[in-house]
């Protein structure tokens, strides 16, 4: 196994890491869009989606330490990441102009990911790790959405969501050595638009829920 | 002492082999008891070091930059001739030694040319293994162009950054030689002496540039790459750091200087726009291949170019020679401009330049094809002078690009001095009084990585050399007259700058020992510097001190050379009282304005020993020899 | 780009006079600069005035000032070999300013590249990567005939793009994490690209990487700033190239 502790513990590996547990919470992020999308068709829909998503037992659990296996693995390689970046230069520049490679996305990386932890662990704590024996995950979500603060705080965040996939999406790609100039044009537009349908997909659904009632 | 070519009886073709064969070989298991001293880092210095540690030698290499990879081969354009006849249209070794002593203007040796001849293949089959991207054909065989004038297509290319390619590649061997530990790298390193004990060339002083220090090195054998010396003139297309120094000390110690004033003017450079300028830009002379050469046909014409009609143009070079046209070798180019100018026809804001026209090309071929050849030289052109070459003609003006003269080296390229070899541009063997287009590369490489590999070993096996260190006094002595000549060039504390007297040295160069030279302006030129190397050591400024990264002090010990070295040429070219190549005096031309070589008088290298500071040069004559071409005068209408 | 003649700049120069000194933000007059001179020529005439003045020069790297070498190089204005795209400071001529203009003039800045003295610095780290596996193991004397290997122009082309790297370290410079992938990515794939540099493209990749990260550069998060400042607009599929060599050394 030697050759695996090597190959992660290289700059080249660690960016490995983040992009493949990137990438899979890219998936995630389309399957819980998905879900989520339930909504539209009203409180039983939502709700019969959720109870069939809780019935797969233990396979969900399964799923569940997987994601946070994963949330761990990005979340401390992208803190090493950052930090042997901020020290790669000790003395920083009078003045420095991005000089037109740099992205909203890729310049705001550890930040908005940082904010998207606050976020999860405020996510899981509102919805996640609540008592769903005496009210339905729907009730919980519509009286959630009933407070303003909360809507704004939702958005807010998937705009976050939004820009970190920005940069995440084709540089996960770049990470893994998939870039082609045929093709590269390709991936980044797949990114952008992926980007959007987390921003709006989620984005909407806390003011469509808060106008529901 | 006399002057031994060292070169093998035999036939010219199997010269070589059968002086490989004679020289001693030195035992594998020996070779790493033997250091050797590289001082440069460019083609030739590359090479050699890369090649002998592979042989298992123990090799020091210095350079003047920060890295082995920016010596000044990289910024050679155009390509690397080799005879391989790919191109089916008839080269051979034969051919290429033929081309290259002729266009020498018949001042080489017919041997040396001869093997750097058979070499050139060697050279290309061992740059593609090195993984050099040479342009390719959609066979995906190599491609070739013809170049400089060469009537066979033998020049291999990797777009126009040949020079860097092939460099690249050697430093790339070096850089390997380097982790295997069988190349100890020294990089910002500025030779200033030789140490030379009991008649041998044992070791070298050197200033580290980064923090002042003076340091000594020993070994077995001393190689100098250290190229050319054309910044004597100021403004040439040499890299900034290019000088004299580390060859000018060689000449003081013993090693001769030859010919020195064979230098070679290049047609197709970015003409001079102001005196702040600090150097002149070489453009490919593969632009000759599709550029037309003109002047207006009255002097004094101060039209745009586009003003000018067909009939109020002179295509000179077309017009005087039918058979080359523009393509006629570099030294005939250059003057004929210079010509042009003289009578007034120059062009541009100074009156010093030629238009270099592509309309006809771009009308030919198509904007598109033009492009794809010269695209990165138009680029470089437009950025340089804020013109488009595409719309306007270029406008160019001959400038200083090589040296054909160096350090005297025997056929092993060792110099007067024993086990002082000498590659590349520094030596002087191989280009005569004229290089052609493409054989620069060639050369270096060709003595770096196939010939001073093995002549080495036969010095090294004449043997019986005591180990010595740099606690030798000799080493003492050398660093320590090092130190008092910096001391000296910082306790002047006068008020002009190093740069400022080099500009006034490069001036006096250009006007009477350019392109065109007569003995009045030669002599005239010898008093005016003579009294501007009086005045330096009496008014120069250089700031700060010794102890530390300096650049000034670095350029004013250059400049102090060059203001010597500067008279060394002047009489080398009085001593010429002939025209050939790139030395052309005014009194010697044929009715056509040719030069006129006197092979009565002048088939030889006239080699330059030193005699003690303020004695004039001691003249020595290698003659050559040819048994294998018949001189004649060289003809290109 | 200015049409005037001459134009009249305040520099701002970054003097450090040794490694382990702190920096200072000078400031300069440079008076009737010619719009022909190029930036470093700029510098010397500056460079002259102070001398004459008393006081030490500018130091700064150059040597070809034809943009090959590599040697040159500063941040100007806060962009690595300054404002003109694909040019190497020695070849950025000062038609680009306008009369008036305040330059900012600061060297390289990385861990791994230590400031010798004003504007220049120490890139030994580069020879270092190259060293560790940028070279094809041939020893001078083996090589087959040079057409005995047919190589796809498309093929040759692409590793002479990436081989057209000066080594100028501005890409490290400009990348926000002080990253030397390009440099590395340049080298890697170029060899990769040429069946020559196939039977050691594993070991190379990793040992290359393996250097580059020892050495104290950043990490590439894929920002794409030094594509953007590379003087040989070198691309960065030449980085996924390297990634990819790299994972196969790793995983197969």
């Amino acid at each position: 196994m030697n050759w695996l502790i090597n190959v992660v513990r290289s700059s080249i590996g660690k960016k490995l890491c983040m992009a493949l547990t990137g990438m899979c919470f890219c998936g995630f992020l389309i399957a819980h869009l998905a879900g989520n999308l339930t909504i539209y068709g009203g409180k039983d829909a939502f709700n019969a989606y959720a109870q069939r998503l809780h019935s797969l037992g233990a396979l969900l659990t399964l799923a569940e330490i997987g994601l946070l296996t994963f949330a761990l693995i990005h979340i401390s390689v992208g803190a090493i990441l950052f930090y042997g970046n901020l020290t790669a230069r000790p003395q920083r520049y009078e003045m420095k102009k991005n000089t037109g490679g740099r992205s909203l996305g890729s310049a705001t990386m550890p930040y908005t990911g940082f904010l998207l932890l606050l976020f999860i662990v405020f996510h899981l704590m509102n919805f996640h790790f609540v008592d769903k024996t005496r009210q339905s995950i729907f009730e919980i979500v519509s009286a959630a959405f009933q407070q303003p603060l909360y809507v704004v705080l939702y958005v807010t965040a998937m705009l976050v969501a939004a820009v970190h996939v920005s940069h995440g999406f084709w540089s996960a790609f770049q990470t893994l050595g998939l870039n082609h100039p045929k093709y590269m044009p390709l991936i980044r537009l797949a990114g952008l638009v992926f980007s959007l349908v987390v921003g709006a997909g989620f984005g909407f659904l806390p003011i469509y829920i808060s106008r529901m009632t | 002492m006399g002057l031994e070519s060292r070169i093998p009886a035999g036939p010219l073709a199997e010269k070589w082999d059968r002086h490989l064969f004679e020289l001693k070989l030195v035992n594998p298991a020996n070779k790493r008891k033997f250091d050797i001293i590289v001082v440069g880092t460019g083609l030739a210095g590359a090479a050699a070091s890369a090649s002998m540690a592979e042989l298992g030698y123990n090799v020091k290499t210095f350079c003047i930059q920060d890295s082995p990879r920016r010596a000044h081969s990289i910024a050679a354009q155009g390509g690397i001739n080799a005879a391989k006849n790919y191109s089916n249209d008839g080269d051979s070794i034969w051919r290429l030694f033929y081309d290259t002593i002729k266009g020498g203007d018949y001042r080489a040796r017919e041997a040396n040319v001869y093997r750097l001849a058979q070499v050139s293949n060697l050279i290309i089959d061992h740059c593609v293994a090195q993984g050099v991207p040479f342009a390719r054909d959609y066979g995906g065989l190599l491609s070739n162009r013809s170049f400089g004038g060469a009537q066979v297509s033998r020049t291999f290319y990797a777009r126009g950054q040949t020079g860097q390619q092939l460099l690249l590649g050697a430093y790339s061997s070096l850089s390997r030689q380097a982790a295997a530990g069988k190349v100890r790298l020294y990089a910002r390193r500025d030779m200033l002496d030789l140490v030379v004990v009991d008649g041998q060339a044992r070791g070298i002083v050197v200033r580290n540039l980064v923090n002042g220090d003076i340091e000594t090195y020993a070994a077995d054998a001393v190689v100098l790459a250290t190229g050319g010396y054309g910044n004597v003139f100021y403004l040439s297309t040499n890299a900034m750091a290019c000088n004299v120094t580390a060859c000018f000390q060689a000449y003081k110690k013993g090693a001769f200087f030859a010919n020195p004033c064979f230098t070679q003017i290049h047609p197709t450079c970015i003409p001079v726009h102001g005196d702040y300028q600090s150097k002149l830009t070489l453009m490919s002379e593969s632009l000759r291949n599709d550029g037309r050469v003109w002047v207006p046909q009255t002097p004094g014409d101060k039209r745009a170019p586009g003003q000018i009609p067909e009939a109020g143009r002179d295509y000179f070079l077309e017009n005087k020679y039918p058979s080359f046209g523009n393509l006629v070798p570099r030294d005939v180019a250059s003057r004929n401009a210079k010509e042009q100018c003289d009578q007034g026809k120059g062009v541009g804001e100074t009156g010093l330049a030629v238009y270099l026209d592509f309309a006809d090309a771009i009308q030919r071929d198509g904007r598109e094809v033009i492009s794809q050849k010269y695209g990165n030289l138009f680029e470089m052109y437009a950025k340089i002078t804020g013109q488009d070459p595409y719309e306007t003609p270029m406008m160019i003006y001959p400038a200083v690009h090589y040296t054909m003269g160096g350090l005297w080296v025997d056929y092993n390229l060792m110099s007067t001095i024993p086990g002082l070899f000498v590659t590349g541009e520094a030596n002087f063997s191989d280009h005569g009084a004229n290089r052609l287009g493409a054989s620069a590369l060639m050369q270096g490489l060709a003595d770096g990585y196939f010939i001073i590999p093995y002549t080495i070993g036969g010095y090294l096996t004449g043997g019986g050399y005591k180990k010595i260190t740099t606690d030798h006094p000799e080493f003492k002595a050398a660093a320590g007259a090092v130190a008092s000549r910096i001391q000296r060039l910082l306790a002047v504390k006068g008020k002009r700058t190093a740069d400022d007297f080099h500009r006034s040295l490069g001036k006096i160069m250009w006007e009477y020992c350019g392109m065109a030279r007569n003995n009045a302006g030669l002599l005239n030129a010898r008093e005016k510097i003579a009294a501007l190397r009086s005045e330096f050591w009496d008014n120069l400024l250089v700031p700060s001190t010794g102890a530390q990264f300096n650049q000034s002090l670095e350029k004013a010990g250059r400049v102090a050379d060059f203001l010597e070295f500067g008279e060394l040429m002047i009489i080398d070219a009085l001593a010429r009282q002939e025209s050939c190549g790139g030395h052309f005096n005014e009194a010697f031309q044929t009715e056509e304005n040719e030069a006129r070589r006197d092979d009565e008088n002048f088939t030889h290298v006239a080699a330059w020993e030193f005699a003690g500071e303020g004695q004039a040069p001691v003249f020595h004559k290698e003659p050559l020899v040819f048994e294998n071409v018949k001189l004649s005068q060289r003809s290109y209408k | 780009m200015t049409t005037a003649k001459t134009i009249h700049l305040t520099l701002k120069v970054v003097r450090q006079t040794g490694p382990d000194q702190k920096s200072n933000l000078e400031t300069y007059a440079a008076r009737n600069v010619s719009t022909d001179m190029s930036f470093l020529e700029m510098l010397d005439v500056v460079n002259e005035d102070l001398t004459l003045a008393g006081q030490d020069p500018i130091a700064f790297d150059h040597d070809c000032r034809e943009g090959i070498c590599g040697m040159c190089g500063a941040v100007v204005n806060g962009r690595p070999h300054g404002p003109q795209e694909g040019t190497t400071l020695c070849q950025l001529h000062m038609r680009h300013f306008e009369d008036g203009d305040e330059v900012v003039i600061e060297p390289w800045r990385s861990r791994a590249f230590k400031v010798i003295k004003d504007l220049v610095v120490d890139r030994g780290a580069f020879d270092q990567i190259i060293q560790a596996g940028g070279y094809i193991s041939i020893n001078t004397g083996g090589a087959p005939d040079a057409n005995s290997l047919p190589v796809p122009k498309e093929m040759a082309d692409q590793a002479m793009d990436a081989a057209a790297c000066i080594g100028c370290g501005a890409c490290v410079a400009a990348c926000p994490n002080a990253s030397a992938m390009l440099f590395t990515g340049a080298k890697i794939s170029q060899l990769a690209l040429l069946p020559q540099g196939r039977p050691e493209a594993k070991r190379r990749a990793a040992a290359m990487v393996a250097a580059m990260d020892k050495l104290g550069f950043g990490n590439c998060t894929n920002e794409r700033e030094c594509e953007a400042v590379c003087p040989k607009n070198i691309s960065i599929v030449h980085i996924a190239r390297m990634n990819r060599e790299f994972l196969k050394a790793g995983f197969f």
